[in-house]
């Protein structure tokens, strides 16, 4: 069981608290119906499957109830970070520094 | 009595001594034995046979590591476990033990012909021999397999102890109680820093237990220990934890132990649990696990009475039990000498050591002359013999270009053997820290950490006394800066000890004919140095296929005592270095564990949460039969005396549609929602129109995934402009709330809308029939229930006995319904009062099986039965219910996609049998041409299916491709017999006009 | 008014003589489930009488009302029974001014007592994080084993769960089977 820092309580909390919630940074169009069928498949279906760093949503759902944004490393399965949702994804050089 | 047992001599307690059985025969150990101690302090060496040869076997070890004794306990009430292990048992008064892999009996078994068919059964058997003729599998292979599978028998009646469970954290957790972690502990808990310590043992002390010749700090081990002992219980900040395993170390400084509480008690008081699980989180964790000793690989190195050279000293001098009054030792390591030494001071007769090395150290041979045993440095076993116990050992010299002299037999009744000692490194490496080969001393240590864990001590390759405790305190002082506190090692002065040293081997070089030597790695899986040789040969060539193909080290001992041995044999074979052949992976746990440590308290009752309506007790009270429904359990019929379920489920339908029934709804997922965009957030989550609802109606609503698929529905209601009352399935409760929470989170944080759970807020009783309004108009004050005042799709709050209610009117019967929810802790009585208002219309009590045929009769369809998570609205007839208007709502885009718009989707009709009284089955698969050829096409399946008493015939719904087009057409329904055809007709049985909701 | 009714009330477990541990359900109460714009926290404050707690996990109490934050703009709030009207007309009059969301869940909750010496030992069968390093006076939604609760640790050795009314059997059942390893001494 991992322990997961949640970016809204401030703390690091027991992995029971939290739900996996799919990529992160996936914004759902403003407007559908202007899509493709193509794009909208893109939309519905298609993520990145990384191995190794992998921006992903957590939600702290028996704690505080937030969604948020976590950069997980899908090999070590080690958080390097976690931040709200909303703020931009960190860069790999502000990853590399967590890293350490 | 216990003619092997030396008085005064070890730990044990001789003056309370215990009765227990072994195969029925009674037999006297003292406390502080294990079965093992206390089998061996009466002479017993033959324990049980091997699994695949069914050869006798007897106690090869005084630890975790045993491979061999294993046995069947019985502790009496049912409490039965096969496959303990001697060596770590404790004896208690009136303990029961058998021994396994045998019949008729331990002595003379059937079995053991196969060890007669032994080419039979070499490396890949399991591959090989069983292929051919294909005709034996069923008659002959398979039930000898089964036979022969397994190790021992499994109990016959539920288990009926309980467990535990319980979390901690601390700073520093040391695994394992020998020298070098009592230092780590002592350092950390000096330092104030919150530690653990816990050891698999019933007492403290490790490898200290079974040494007595030196000294530390000018003090015998022995009463260091003690003194240690009492320091760290002393310390309030330590917590010490006996019989606790550390079976597994998993991320972030978790570790899983599992404590054994009470199974070495012989009455256990009641209600205690068996085992805890402990799950511990740790800042820093030092692992001093030690080391395990290596057998050597010779040709009948398996017989009873041969047995590791420490677990032999570990038995004198810990347990007072001399493993035999003629011992001869095989080593090719220092430290079996000291087991001789302490043998013949015990008194037993040393017949010789035989050390393959051609030179050892001039003390251990002084020492060795001055006790009078023959040494034969250079020379190498051969074989043994003695079919129950061994009773000889074949020996030869060995000159130094590798001619064999001739044999000598020597007799003796125990043969000690010693090929070194292993780090157990087996926590680290679930830790995935990267293990590094030392090839001088031939074993794997702990390289670079993934965790922030230390090793000390044996277990990082730092064998003695000295070393155990000058790495243990560093650790322990490391470990405890690292949490954060203050720390400095001490030093300690060891004397007596003497530096050991030793060569590993592959197996033993023989002048015999080396392919029908019997010469066992892996005793448990019954794994021989030729089978490793032949799977090599066969083409195996890394150590994970040969482990596969030989099963080498894949018994329950996890090879504790034979994946070094195989890996050095399987390295020489390959030729090439042991790090290229590789190391398996070690797995937690780190020794068996009971499926009961993992559950815990979730078991029985408290297995899952079962949740209960507030009105449940009732149910029980008046004879209802439940069924799970997700985590709930709902009344499911309420038989009367004499009723079947049919009579029943028929009798309680026909009272709803001509008079009046009562229903437990309280499960179904409530959410209420408020803010000034509810209504705009109900617009962009549901498919129907939300902003046109009048403050006091309802309306029926689908939610779809954004994928286009139908995920939910339930009736909303507007209780004021800014606030509704949301109603979910059972079982989408939860999931709804999330994902409505996820898109008002993550998509429109804009939105002034809030959300909150009142499923439970709410005790909810559906009052379903002709004479609903009758039975409670004049028990509801403040809400006009005239057919204008309140029809049907209506919501209002008002006081229904005094208490507050929210009354819907609503349906999912066809009758005139009303659902009145009142505060969860009035419930039950708010029910009470009803029914026994209700007695003068004759009102039922109905379950979840009866508002399933009601609601099918009216073709009201349940989402997760009639929907699959592949139909939208319209293949469900729900497409009215779609806001065409609306420029978006969650899944609106998909329904546009060219597979959603396809004429033969799957879409849900209503389906007639030809013969009335035919009950299809739900899931049963749909055909159109019962003769085509095998596989046949499947059009659809049954999804509800019912015997409607109110129609007096069966009904049932499905999904058919392209079914609705196919109205009047018939279909084939195969099910087991015979196949049954049916019509397609629309999903509403029962009054298509809706005339009797406003009855 | 009808009998209130819910299934571990009067039931009352009590291990040792003088209170090493005692767990038992408390008495009913008004609950709340508040969503409210934290920047403008004083007005709900003053609706209920008490100042509401501005960071998550605080928790702040006075004279019967109690207030726990568990996520960045939601309170979860106990008052007296008699005063239940009198907070929804408080907070109703802020509505249009301060749209938030108030809503009763009174009868949602079972709210159990865990007090003693061994109360934390208790928890820790069930509680996956380190409650001794709560202090008094803090709060938190978690998981009991397989539940969700609303934890205060409202004195050193005194806490209180707060939990769904059909998980409360099941949290009562393990509280019970720790309750007697704690009294077994085992
Ligand atoms: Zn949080």
């Amino acid at each position: 069981m991992l322990v997961i820092r949640c970016p809204y309580c401030e703390a690091e909390r027991p992995e029971v608290e939290f739900a996996y919630g799919g990529e992160a940074h996936i914004a759902r169009p403003a407007d559908p119906s202007t899509l493709t069928d193509e794009q909208w498949k893109d939309h519905l279906f298609i993520r990145t499957n990384a191995r190794g760093t992998h921006f992903e949503r957590w939600r702290h759902v028996h704690g505080c109830g937030r969604f948020f944004n976590a950069v997980r490393d899908t090999v070590s399965d080690k958080f390097v970070t976690t931040y709200k949702a909303g703020l931009p994804r960190p860069t790999e050089a502000e990853l590399e520094g967590m890293r350490k | 009595m216990n003619a092997y047992r030396i008085k005064g001599k070890g730990r044990v307690d001789q003056r309370k001594p215990v009765r227990f059985s072994f195969n029925g025969t009674a037999y006297t150990g003292y406390e502080g034995d294990t079965l093992a101690s206390a089998l061996l302090a009466n002479g017993v060496h033959l324990v049980g046979r091997s699994f695949k040869y069914h050869r006798p076997r007897g106690i090869l070890s005084a630890g975790s590591e045993e491979p061999n004794a294993l046995v069947g306990t019985d502790r009496g009430n049912g409490r039965f476990e096969p496959n303990t292990r001697a060596t770590v048992l404790e004896v208690f008064e009136g303990l029961n033990t058998t021994s396994q892999n045998h019949w008729p009996s331990l002595k003379r078994d059937v079995g053991a012909i196969n060890d007669a068919l032994y080419m039979l059964f070499s490396a890949g058997f399991y591959y090989k021999t069983f292929m051919w003729p294909k005709s034996f599998w069923n008659k002959v292979y398979e039930p000898f397999i089964r036979g022969a599978a397994g190790l021992g028998k499994s109990p016959t009646v539920p288990d009926p102890d309980t467990y535990a469970s319980r979390f901690a954290h601390c700073d520093v957790l040391v695994v394992g109680a020998g020298p070098a972690g009592l230092a780590a502990a002592l350092e950390a808990g000096r330092s104030g820093a919150k530690v653990m310590l816990c050891d698999e043992q019933a007492e403290l002390g490790g490898s200290l237990l079974s040494e007595t010749n030196a000294r530390i700090d000018g003090a015998s081990g022995w009463d260091w220990l003690k003194a240690a002992a009492a320091e760290l219980a002393a310390l309030p900040n330590v917590t010490v934890l006996t019989r606790a395993t550390a079976i597994g170390y998993y991320h972030q400084n978790l570790l899983g132990l599992c404590q054994r509480l009470t199974d070495h008690l012989a009455s256990p008081p009641e209600g205690a649990p068996r085992e805890r699980l402990w799950k511990v989180r740790a800042k820093q964790v030092v692992l001093a696990q030690g080391a395990i000793e290596k057998p050597l690989v010779f040709d009948g190195n398996d017989r009873p009475g041969v047995m590791l050279a420490g677990a032999a000293r570990s038995y004198l001098n810990r347990y007072g039990v001399k493993v035999g009054n003629r011992p001869v030792v095989v080593t090719s390591h220092d430290s079996a000498w000291l087991a001789a030494y302490d043998l013949a001071e015990a008194g037993a007769k040393v017949a010789a050591i035989v050390d393959v090395r051609p030179e050892v150290a001039g003390h251990l041979k002084q020492r060795a002359a001055a006790l009078g045993i023959e040494m034969l440095t250079g020379w190498t076993a051969t074989g043994t013999s003695g079919r129950l116990r061994v009773a000889s050992v074949r020996v030869n010299p060995i000159s130094r270009n590798g001619v064999f002299g001739p044999a000598r037999t020597i007799a003796c009744d125990a043969l000690l053997m010693s090929g070194g000692w292993t780090p157990s490194v087996h926590l680290f490496s679930h830790t995935k820290g990267k293990l590094d080969w030392n090839e001088e001393g031939q074993m794997f240590l702990p390289g670079e950490r993934t965790e922030e864990s230390r090793c000390a001590g044996a277990g990082n390759g730092s064998f003695g006394l000295a070393a155990a405790l000058a790495e243990g305190a560093e650790a322990g002082a490391d470990a405890a800066v690292d949490a954060g506190f203050k720390a400095k090692a001490a030093t300690y002065k060891v004397d007596g000890e003497v530096p050991l040293m030793g060569v590993s081997s592959r197996e033993l070089t023989t002048d015999r004919n080396a392919s029908k030597a019997k010469a066992f790695v892996d005793f448990q899986n019954d794994v021989t140095a030729k089978d490793i040789r032949l799977a090599v040969r066969e083409g195996f060539k890394s150590i994970e296929h040969i482990k596969r193909y030989t099963t080498n080290g894949m018994a329950t001992d996890q090879g504790k005592t034979s994946n070094i041995n195989g890996l050095v044999i399987a390295s020489d074979a390959v030729r090439r270095p042991a790090p290229a052949v590789g190391l398996t992976t070690f797995r937690p746990p780190y020794t068996p564990t009971t499926f009961g440590a993992f559950a815990g308290y979730n078991r029985s009752e408290l297995f899952e949460v079962t949740r209960k309506t507030p009105i449940d007790v009732w149910a029980e009270e008046n004879g209802a039969v439940f069924e799970p429904v997700s985590l709930w359990r709902r009344a499911w019929y309420f038989p009367k005396p004499g009723e079947d379920m049919h009579a029943a489920v028929t009798r309680e339908c026909k009272t709803v549609r001509e008079t009046l029934g009562m229903f437990d709804a309280s499960t179904l997922g409530k959410i209420e929602i408020v803010g000034p965009d509810a209504a705009e957030f109900l617009n962009r989550m549901y498919t129907n129109a939300w902003s046109k609802l009048g403050v006091g109606r309802c309306r029926y609503g689908v939610l779809l995934g954004e994928d286009g698929f139908i995920r939910d529905d339930g009736v909303i209601g507007r209780i004021t402009s800014d606030r509704f009352h949301v109603t979910t399935t059972t079982g989408g409760a939860a999931r709804v709330l999330a994902m409505m929470e996820d898109y008002l989170q993550t998509e429109w944080p804009d939105l002034k809308v809030w959300l909150t759970s009142i499923t439970e807020q709410w005790a909810v009783i559906a009052l379903q029939g002709p004479n609903a309004r009758k039975l409670f108009e004049p028990l509801v004050e403040g809400i006009d229930l005239s057919e204008e005042g309140f029809p049907h799709m209506s919501v209002a709050e008002g006081r229904i006995y005094g208490v507050p209610t929210r009354l819907f009117r609503m349906s999912f019967t066809g009758e005139r319904g009303y659902e009145i929810n009142v505060p969860a802790r009035y419930g039950r009585a708010v029910w009470e009062k009803l029914f026994e208002a209700g007695q003068q219309f004759g009102i039922t009590p109905y379950g979840t099986e009866t508002m399933h045929v009601l609601r099918a009769e009216k073709g009201y369809i349940i989402v997760g039965q009639d929907t699959d998570g592949t139909l939208t609205p319209e293949d469900a007839g729900l497409g009215w219910a779609i806001g065409k208007s609306k420029p978006d709502f969650v899944g609106k885009r998909s329904l546009s996609r060219p597979d959603m718009l396809k004429a033969d989707r799957k879409q849900l009709v209503g389906l007639l049998t030809s013969d009335p009284n035919t009950v299809l089955e739900a899931g049963a698969q749909i055909v159109l041409d019962p003769n085509q050829t095998l596989p046949m096409k499947m059009v659809g399946h049954v999804t509800s299916s019912y015997w409607s008493g109110t129609l007096g015939r069966s009904i049932a719904l499905a999904v058919v491709e392209g079914g609705r087009a196919r109205e009047g057409a018939t279909i084939h329904v195969p099910m087991p017999g015979r196949t049954h055809t049916a019509r397609i007709v629309g999903t509403v049985f029962y009054d298509p006009e809706n005339k009797r909701l406003s009855a | 008014m009808l009998h209130e009714f819910h299934s571990p009330v009067g039931r009352e477990i009590a291990v040792g003589k003088a209170i090493p541990l005692r767990i038992r359900t408390v008495d009913d109460c008004a609950r709340f489930s508040l969503r409210f714009d934290p920047a403008r926290l004083a007005e709900a404050s003053k609706a209920f009488g008490l100042a509401l707690p501005a960071k998550i996990g605080d928790v702040a109490a006075s004279s019967g009302r109690l207030a726990v934050q568990l996520g960045p703009d939601e309170w979860h709030l106990l008052a007296p029974l008699a005063e239940q009207g009198g907070v929804e007309r408080a907070f109703a009059e802020l509505y249009s001014a301060t749209p938030h969301s108030l809503v009763d869940v009174s009868h949602r909750e079972v709210g159990i007592e865990v007090e003693g010496t061994a109360a934390l030992l208790a928890l820790r069968s069930a509680i996956a994080f380190d409650i001794e390093a709560m202090p008094a006076g803090m709060g938190c939604r978690t998981i009991f084993d397989k539940a969700q609760i609303v934890l205060v640790r409202e004195t050193e050795e005194r806490f209180r769960i707060e939990v769904w009314r059909s998980f409360a059997d099941h949290v009562w059942g393990i509280l019970q089977a720790t309750s007697r390893e704690i009294e077994l001494d085992i």
